[in-house]
């Protein structure tokens, strides 16, 4: 999963922050860091909730690559028990 | 006061009578709820136009869907700042920095300050606003079983914290306030002797700064460059104005109704005591159900907005307490539920101009009703007493006399 940075539309409300410091990190003013944000494989709950709870929008999830592959991944699996 | 006719542009079946200052529940009442009372707002089409819907009677275009203000807002180029809403009751026309400026010019004056006020910063004030919480609150305890919040704990604390940070004494805590009192919720001759107090003030204070420099905020504004030069008289009283402004009474404001909130509900105010933690959550959805901010901007063209046939030079109110209501933005947007989850209201506003002071203010509620909850009983509110509650630009809850005895 992947989070894409709209950063024209960030107005520093740190609400991204506030959920999950270590995945939306901001600048000294308060503002997120340019560049589009790769989420581990643990994080991807926190980090769609703190996409979520972008006031202005700015943030958009991309999952993807992640919604071609589990299922795909699952289905022998499932398939086979 | 004069009201502006409806213009000739409006299509009557738009007009509706609709006013922040004047409906039911608007002007001072007794056990008010201005925040419910808007929310009828909705109940009509999503964009109307509201004949009296400001401090000088003008009318306004009302936006009432949260989707429809985050456009407005986030479109600063059609949809401009520059309104002088505090020297126009001076009969003046200057800004109040960065609020009446619009991109680009805004965007030098913002960065100059946004970090004075970042998420870092306001770490490092944290433990300065809760030993003032503390101090407050055990105050009170020491003497009474019950008080006014709003002039025992609401404004002194959240008025000192803006001292402090602006680097003035406490001594003036009781003038200021009766300053923003008047100037906030005044009549047509309080107001302007307000505004030119402030004036004044401000000026002096930047005077006095430059002479003798000291470690804030106002020195730091004489002393800063912007595009490489330093700023003008003008640029350091709008910025003055409005950082004197902006924080007095809004934080004041929201921390009275919370806790008119928890005095009425008991089930919330034993929840968020007893568990704590739940009260960073709470914060967010008491900011949702009663934020105190009108925005109005003025369309720079002509446009026809989700219908509405706005010309330039027209009002466009963006009420917070309006889009927090929203029915297609939050569910059952009437019912409190502190648990709320991805609670992206408007109370700070959207787009470039969104409140700079947002961190801070956050925190200071936080840990207002953090040490207000840890250190007193289950409280009511006094028999026999009632909250006055008003509507208008800034909402406000004029005294919550409070009892735990
Ligand atoms: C609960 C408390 C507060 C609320 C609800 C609030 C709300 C708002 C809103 C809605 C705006 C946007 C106005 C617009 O777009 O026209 C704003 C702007 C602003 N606020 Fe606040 N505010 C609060 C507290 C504070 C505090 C404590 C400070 C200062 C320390 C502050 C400083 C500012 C400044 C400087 C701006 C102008 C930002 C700009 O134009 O770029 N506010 N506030
Ligand atoms: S929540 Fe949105 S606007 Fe706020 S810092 Fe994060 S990305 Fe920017």
């Amino acid at each position: 999963m992947r989070i894409i940075v709209h950063n024209a539309k960030c107005q520093g409300h740190a609400r991204c922050w506030a959920q999950a410091p270590d995945i939306f990190k901001l600048d000294d003013d308060g503002y997120i860091l340019p560049g589009d944000i790769q989420v581990a494989e643990g994080e991807q709950l926190l980090a769609s909730q703190g996409a979520r709870s972008c006031p202005e929008r700015a943030l958009e999830v991309d999952r993807t690559s992640a919604a071609r592959f589990e299922p795909a991944a699952m289905q022998p699996r499932t398939g086979e028990a | 006061m004069a009201i502006n006719p409806v213009p000739d542009h409006v299509p009557p079946e738009m007009v509706r009578d609709f006013s922040l200052f004047t409906s039911p529940g608007m002007p001072p009442t007794p056990n008010g709820d201005p925040h419910a009372a808007v929310a009828c707002a909705h109940d009509g089409p999503p964009i109307f136009y509201s004949p009296y819907n400001t401090q000088d009677g003008r009318g306004t275009w009302v936006i009432t869907r949260a989707a429809d203000q985050r456009k407005v807002l986030q479109d600063a180029e059609t949809f401009s700042s520059h309104r002088s809403i505090f020297s126009s009751i001076l009969g003046e026309t200057w800004p109040t920095i960065p609020l009446e400026l619009d991109p680009p010019a805004h965007g030098a004056f913002r960065s100059l300050l946004s970090p004075l006020l970042s998420p870092k910063r306001v770490t490092a004030l944290e433990p300065a606003v809760r030993e003032r919480a503390i101090a407050l609150i055990d105050r009170i305890t020491a003497s009474a079983t019950s008080c006014d919040v709003m002039k025992d704990f609401a404004f002194p604390f959240t008025v000192s914290i803006f001292l402090r940070f602006l680097g003035l004494p406490d001594q003036g805590l009781d003038t200021f306030v009766g300053w923003a009192k008047d100037l906030l919720h005044g009549d047509d001759v309080e107001r302007p002797v307000a505004a030119r107090k402030i004036v004044a003030f401000i000026d002096e204070l930047a005077t006095n700064r430059r002479k003798d420099p000291v470690d804030d905020l106002m020195t730091f504004i004489v002393q800063a460059q912007i595009e490489g030069r330093r700023l003008t008289d003008g640029e350091i009283r709008g910025i003055g104005v409005l950082v004197f402004v902006a924080g007095l009474d809004t934080v004041a404001a929201a921390i009275g109704f919370d806790l008119a909130y928890l005095a009425r509900n008991l089930k919330d105010q034993e929840l968020l005591r007893s568990e704590p933690d739940r009260i960073l959550l709470a914060t967010e959805e008491l900011l949702r159900a009663y934020p105190p901010i009108q925005l109005i901007r003025v369309a720079t063209k002509d446009i026809d907005f989700e219908g509405a046939p706005i010309r330039k030079g027209d009002y466009v109110s963006c009420a917070t307490m309006i889009a927090n209501r929203d029915p297609e933005e939050f569910e059952s947007p009437n019912t409190v539920d502190l648990a709320r989850e991805h609670n992206r209201h408007a109370a700070f506003g959207y787009g470039p101009h969104r409140c700079l002071g947002s961190h801070l203010a956050r925190r200071e509620i936080v840990i207002g009703l953090e040490e207000w909850l840890a250190r007193i009983p289950t409280f009511r509110i006094k028999e026999g007493t009632a909250p006055i509650t008003c509507g208008g630009h800034v909402f406000g809850i004029e005294n919550l006399i409070l009892d735990w005895s």
